[in-house]
């Protein structure tokens, strides 16, 4: 009570004194009730309109004071706009660092209005408004405040957000860690600043600021540049470091281009490749003309003319001593720089990554070839498409092989799939993709007695392998594609054509595949729909307008449907930049073009889990009349949010409990989409409830979302993945389940032990870059609703999970580095194993046949057996020709097991693990891995996975390379004394590729229902299919 | 003693002096240096500090703004009536320990007398009911409570002869007025009930003693009153609340909304 009685009770008196007419009295009671404002205010509230012309009273000299006053009071009563206005008024009375809940909530109310004027003043390009000098002096005196401070992150969040740029800059240089502090500013700017303009100009601000700092980081900076598209910057900088005579800033050079390669922008690379400038002895000129000559080679030997372009390359290096060293030097650096940024060096040694490590469990596929039933064509070709994906890019096609007579089952437009499967094996197989295909593929001269089918896959199959690096594949497949009329082909052509030249935006190629879709037919139309959005991938072009026009004209669905899904192709990542066409779509009368219209919202704002994008979605998602426009809507929500997967299964989980179906098949694959490979718990247990729904196609799209969420994770960090695998095994062997579900089990089981459990589904690139293949790849993927052959897409958006350690010569050198985690928790699921043959004891030993020991001995086995090979690559292919790859995977991890018992159980498992270059590395374990000190190779960025070049400490040892088995490479003939060791290497590497399997000979059966659509879905569109 | 309040109390003896010689002018002049002298001490409302002499101070600051309230009765301003009460008012109802002053009720007498000429009646009972009940027993304030029932009674002839009893000089002022408040309050209400008088109904009912009053109040406060053939006539604005409409279309296109909503429901 003694505090109260040291109070007034009411304000009523200093109120009533601001009446009084002697300026030092109002004074008074404005000091005192400016004192007491914090209990008074509900009853100053009612004298405001007094204290406000004391503020307005010029002659007043203390308008200030009233103005605080004011301000104090609208804060309390929550009318912030009006406490803003009175505290600018207030000018320096106004205190910034005063630390009370009215000046925190007023200066974020200030800052937010400041932001808000300056984007909107950006925005709308008006430079007539001008900001009210006092906010702007307040908003300036924080900033100053937090640079002093050392409050460099919060300084930095501000400014960024008030478009400050010239406070950003000072933030970050005075900043104590610059290189720090720009990471984080990078972050921020990926992920709250929402205008693709602004970041640009955020982006370029820091490449300015990093090329001033003493020590550029190269690496962050050509990341940078490539976002804002300036490949000029890039090549100028890559030449510089090629230039320098430090090896280690050739190496860097080596590292940098591998990075920007990681983030498949194939234009920007293509651009940054060409303009590297020639070393001065005119080498380059053949080397070009060498992939020149490979075009215009059409019918013949594709492997030769590879073989005339290395050759050419060859002799440019060779000749280069004769001038200049330095020039040599650069030219030879240049070569591999070159091969790099064409991305055919990361390809390669993926292949042989991915290849040499398959670990996929072929008794799974046997078990499904088995369970399936005979005449179900749609679990048939499903089987057929999990094989292609559990083998994606590992060029082992045993299993197809070891079934040709099962295979030749496929009729039809099974075919189609079949032989399109063969290029989703041998993705990146560069060189010898076409004498792959050569079997399958239109015959020249045309009418060859190929099924036209098989021959449209094999088209397909080739877009495929050459997917995002089709330069050397183009042309044949433009000849192709005019040199039939087929719809069959045309389909495959185009399809195949829009993968190879991904993005290129070729004008030529545009008009072919023009002149397919003005034929009007459904089929060959739906395929040059995609293709052309395909080919145009985030060009915003105008081209997108005249496919609009023509969705309008045609009566074909398929049509429409494969030109609204290209026209949404067309705006990738453009955000703002798209909201016409957006709008325009989405307001059609066509629910085909609604649907386009959602995917348009996906991909223009992918990744950026922009809030307009995100509510626009919702909207049409619970108030679209189509069925297919909600299903996507949601699933769209997917790739809004795939920068920021923890979201999605939040946003989502209502309308996973719609009572559509189709919204409920929306937000499987929505989480499936943006929580691939990360085997989130919430995205899980989302979607376990969903694997069991009462409606077959639910059940289908959960059961492969769940597959994508939970590829490479293994039993041991989630059980439910173990849990997940024996329901799709019930389901495959289950002979009531029906159709639909089934082949969602077949391919989730595909998808689960994708590229022989060696690639995870990844929409980012380790620099938080979207990786436009991936995402182009998954959204047509997503298609298959409509048209299985489509499934295929999803292998554009694997990547390998490795550590892939390179050396100067771009070689695999041994090297040995460790995962400090337990082995068991990243380790390759256990291969299955037929029941009877395997006693239950013998399981639990397999779990310790991956320890370290075994690893260790598996790695020195592998080298001895690749030291064996190099005398004898004869002998070493013929074995492998004759056991096939696979199985001697299988024989390894046998005779492991066999081994194994020795070591009792009882042992407990090491907290560690030793892994040797390459080695497979999840993405759940980078964060456990260590180099070793002492060790002799030293990387030149430190970065758990993907391609890492290493600094040699010890240049004069030699080296132990551990990927030996090296197929023709162009970078081979590096070292010139060592050339007739090499040319049998690469002769040896040419026999040792697997032997293109024998064509099929396929029994033709003609089945209409081999036309395939989902058939709980077949009310619309396949008809006309069907009838053709 | 502390030079500050002896110069003060010196102030504040020549200004009764002058209140005495009813010289208010001088007063009004003298009264301004005394408030502005007054916020020098701390120890008043609403610092309230400790200070030795605080008793002193406050009872001093007490006696000046008393004298302030009987000094705007007496040149007739209501507004600074209002003013010097409110800075009088944390004296009586915060500070603890000073000899309770013996001008306290009439003044909280005088303070409801106003409002109720005022004619802020709601005021007038939130005052009312932050006085102790003893209070209520002061002839003082139960002489505004009466006068204040009586005036809601409609008792106007009461409320006229209690200005023979009022318990203070300065409350004649106010009855006065409160002579003007309740003619107001009858003109209103005749407005409402007839549409004409005769001038002598009129005269008896508004209490006025002349015709010439009579039409001199009329032309002053009620322009709008028109004096024709021996009558007043109240012009009432004639305004006919119009029916209200039922917004039929609103409800009909939300109703219809729902059901779309409602087909929508996720």
């Amino acid at each position: 009570m003694a505090a109260a009685a040291t109070m007034v009770s009411s304000a009523g008196g200093l109120l009533a004194m601001l009446n009084e007419t002697h300026p030092a009295l109002k004074l008074h009671a404005l000091s005192n009730l400016n004192a007491f404002v914090d209990y008074f205010w509900p009853e100053i509230s009612t004298s405001v309109p007094i204290i406000e012309s004391l503020y307005e009273d010029e002659e007043f000299d203390q308008r200030q004071l009233a103005a605080l006053l004011v301000s104090k009071v609208f804060y309390y009563l929550g009318e912030l706009n009006d406490s803003l206005s009175y505290a600018l008024g207030a000018g320096p009375l106004f205190d910034v660092s005063e630390d009370s809940d009215y000046v925190h909530t007023l200066l974020a109310k200030a800052i937010d209005e400041y932001a808000n004027f300056k984007t909107k003043a950006a925005e709308g390009n008006d430079e007539s408004a001008v900001v009210d000098p006092r906010l702007e002096a307040i908003v300036e005196r924080m900033l100053d405040k937090c640079i002093l401070d050392a409050k460099y992150q919060q300084a930095i969040g501000m400014a960024i957000e008030c478009r400050r740029l010239d406070k950003l800059e000072e933030a970050i240089i005075k900043s104590d860690n610059v290189h720090s502090t720009i990471n984080y500013c990078i972050d921020i700017c990926h992920s709250f600043v929402n205008r693709r303009e602004y970041r640009r100009e955020v982006l370029r601000l820091l490449v300015k600021v990093y090329q001033q700092l003493p020590s550029p980081d190269y690496l962050s900076i050509c990341q940078r540049l490539m976002f804002l598209d300036e490949p000029d910057s890039v090549a100028s900088i890559l030449e510089k470091l090629l230039r320098s005579d430090n090896k280690d800033d050739a190496l860097l050079a080596f590292q940098i281009a591998f990075d920007l390669v990681e983030n498949e922008h194939q234009a920007f690379l293509l651009t940054v490749r060409d303009k590297l400038s020639s070393p001065k002895l005119q080498p380059s000129e053949p080397a070009q003309s060498g992939s020149s000559e490979l075009d215009s080679v059409q019918d013949g030997n594709a492997t030769s003319s590879e073989d005339v372009q290395m050759t050419d390359r060859t002799q440019v290096d060779m000749s280069a001593p004769h001038t200049d060293p330095n020039e040599a030097i650069y030219a030879e650096r240049l070569t591999k720089l070159r091969g790099i940024l064409s991305g055919q060096t990361s390809i390669q040694l993926a292949l042989q990554f991915l290849y040499s490590h398959n670990k996929s469990d072929l008794l799974t596929l046997k078990t499904i070839k088995q369970s399936v039933e005979m005449r179900n064509s749609v679990c048939h070709s499903a089987t057929i498409y999990a094989n292609a994906i559990m083998h994606a890019g590992t060029t082992v096609d045993t299993f197809l092989r070891e079934n040709l007579d099962w295979l030749s089952r496929a009729t039809n437009w099974a075919k189609f799939s079949a032989t399109a499967g063969l290029g989703v094996i041998h993705r990146g197989h560069l060189q010898q993709g076409r004498s792959l295909m050569a079997p399958y593929l239109p015959q020249g001269g045309a009418g060859g007695g190929g099924s036209p089918y098989s021959e449209g896959g094999a088209l397909y199959a080739l877009g495929l392998i050459h997917a995002n690096h089709g330069e050397g594949i183009k042309q044949f497949l433009r000849d192709s594609l005019r040199s039939t009329n087929v719809e069959v082909i045309q389909h495959g052509a185009c399809l195949g054509l829009g993968l190879a030249a991904l993005g290129t935006a070729d004008n030529e190629i545009f008009d072919d595949i023009k002149n397919v879709l003005y034929t009007d037919s459904a089929v060959a139309g739906e395929g040059a729909g995609i293709s052309m959005g395909l080919l145009m991938v985030g060009t915003a072009s105008e081209k997108a307008g005249e496919m609009l026009a023509y969705a309008h004209e045609t009566q074909h669905e398929k049509i429409i449907r494969g030109l609204a899904l290209g026209i949404a192709l067309t705006v990738y990542g453009r955000e703002e930049e798209a909201d016409t066409l957006i709008e325009q779509m989405t307001r059609d009368q066509d629910p085909i073009l609604r649907y386009g219209g959602m995917y348009a919202l996906a991909l223009a704002y992918r990744g950026t889990a922009n809030n307009k994008a995100i509510r626009q979605l919702l909207h049409f998602a619970v108030s679209d009349v189509s069925d297919d426009v909600r299903r996507t809507a949601v699933l769209a929500l997917g790739f809004v949010l795939y920068s920021d997967p923890e979201q999605t299964p939040r946003i989502v989980s209502l309308l996973s409990e719609s009572y559509n179906p189709h919204v409920r098949y929306g937000a499987a694959l929505a989480v499936g989409i943006s929580c691939a490979g990360t085997g989130l718990s919430e995205a899980i247990s989302l979607l376990e409830p969903l694997t069991s729904d009462v409606v077959d196609f639910v059940r289908q799209g959960a059961l492969i979302a769940m597959a994508m969420v939970m590829v490479q994770i293994s039993e041991a960090s989630d059980s439910r993945v173990g849990a997940f695998r024996r329901q799709l095994e019930k389901i495959i062997l289950d002979k009531h389940e029906d159709t639909m579900s089934k082949m969602g089990a077949i391919l989730a089981s595909g998808i689960l032990d994708a590229g022989g459990r060696n690639v995870t589904i990844k929409l980012l690139s380790k620099t938080k870059h979207d990786k436009i293949t991936a995402v182009v790849g998954l959204a047509v993927f997503s298609q298959f609703w409509y048209w299985y052959p489509l499934i295929y897409f999803i292998s554009l958006a694997f990547s390998p999970t490795a550590f892939i350690g390179l050396n100067y010569d771009l070689k695999v050198p041994k090297f040995e580095f460790l995962s400090h985690a337990k082995p068991s928790l990243f380790e390759y699921p256990k291969p299955t194993t037929v029941p009877t043959t395997t006693s239950a004891v013998k399981l639990p030993t397999a779990v310790l046949s991956t320890s370290a020991r075994a690893k260790a001995r598996a790695s020195k086995k592998d080298a001895e057996k690749a030291n064996a090979e190099k005398p004898s690559g004869a002998e070493s292919s013929s074995t492998v020709t004759n056991s096939g790859k696979g199985k001697l995977s299988d024989k390894d991890g046998d005779s492991l097991q066999v081994d194994n018992p020795a070591d009792k159980k009882a042992e407990p498992e090491p907290s560690f693990e030793i892994l040797t270059n390459p080695a497979r590395v999840v993405p759940a374990q980078e964060k456990f891995i260590k180099l070793l000190e002492e060790s002799r190779y030293v990387p030149v960025k430190s970065a758990p996975s993907g391609f890492v070049l290493l600094r040699d400490l010890r240049p004069n040892e030699p080296e132990v390379l551990s990927l030996t088995d090296t197929p023709s490479s162009a970078a081979a003939n590096a070292g010139g004394s060592v050339t007739g060791q090499q040319g049998s290497a690469s002769a040896m590497a040419v026999d040792e590729e697997p032997q293109p399997p024998q064509p099929f000979e396929y029994t033709s059966v003609p089945d209409k229902k081999e036309c395939r659509v989902n058939p709980s879905i077949a009310r619309q569109g396949w008809q006309e299919c069907a009838s053709d | 003693m502390d030079p500050k309040i002896t110069e003060l109390s010196q102030l504040f003896e020549r200004f009764k002096a002058a209140f005495v010689r009813k010289d208010f002018d001088t007063c009004a002049k003298f009264l301004s240096q005394l408030k502005v002298a007054l916020t020098e001490f701390k120890s008043l409302p609403p610092l309230f500090e400790e200070t030795p002499n605080a008793i002193q101070e406050r009872t001093l600051a007490r006696d000046i703004y008393e004298h302030a309230v009987f000094l705007s009765v007496k040149i007739e301003d209501q507004e600074a009536l209002e003013r010097d009460f409110f800075q009088l008012k944390p004296y009586y109802t915060d500070t603890h320990g000073l000899q309770p002053s013996t001008q306290e009720q009439p003044i909280l007498g005088l303070n409801l007398l106003r409002l109720l000429v005022q004619n802020r009646i709601a005021e007038f009972h939130t005052e009312l009911e932050l006085l102790p009940s003893s209070a209520l027993e002061n002839p003082c304030i139960k002489h505004a409570i009466e006068l204040e029932q009586s005036f809601m009674e409609g008792a106007y002839n009461r409320v006229l002869s209690a200005r023979q009893t009022v318990p203070h000089e300065t409350y004649v002022y106010f009855m006065d007025l409160l002579a003007k408040t309740v003619r107001d309050e009858i003109a209103g209400c005749s407005e409402k009930a007839y549409d004409s008088l005769s001038i002598n109904d009129a005269r008896q009912m508004l209490l006025f003693s002349s015709d010439q009053d009579l039409v001199k109040y009329i032309e002053e406060e009620h322009p709008e009153w028109e004096i024709r053939n021996g009558f007043v006539f109240f012009q009432r604005a004639k305004e006919s609340t119009p029916c209200k409409e039922i917004p039929s279309l609103q409800l009909i296109n939300q109703t219809l909304s729902y059901a779309r909503e409602l087909e929508r429901i996720v």
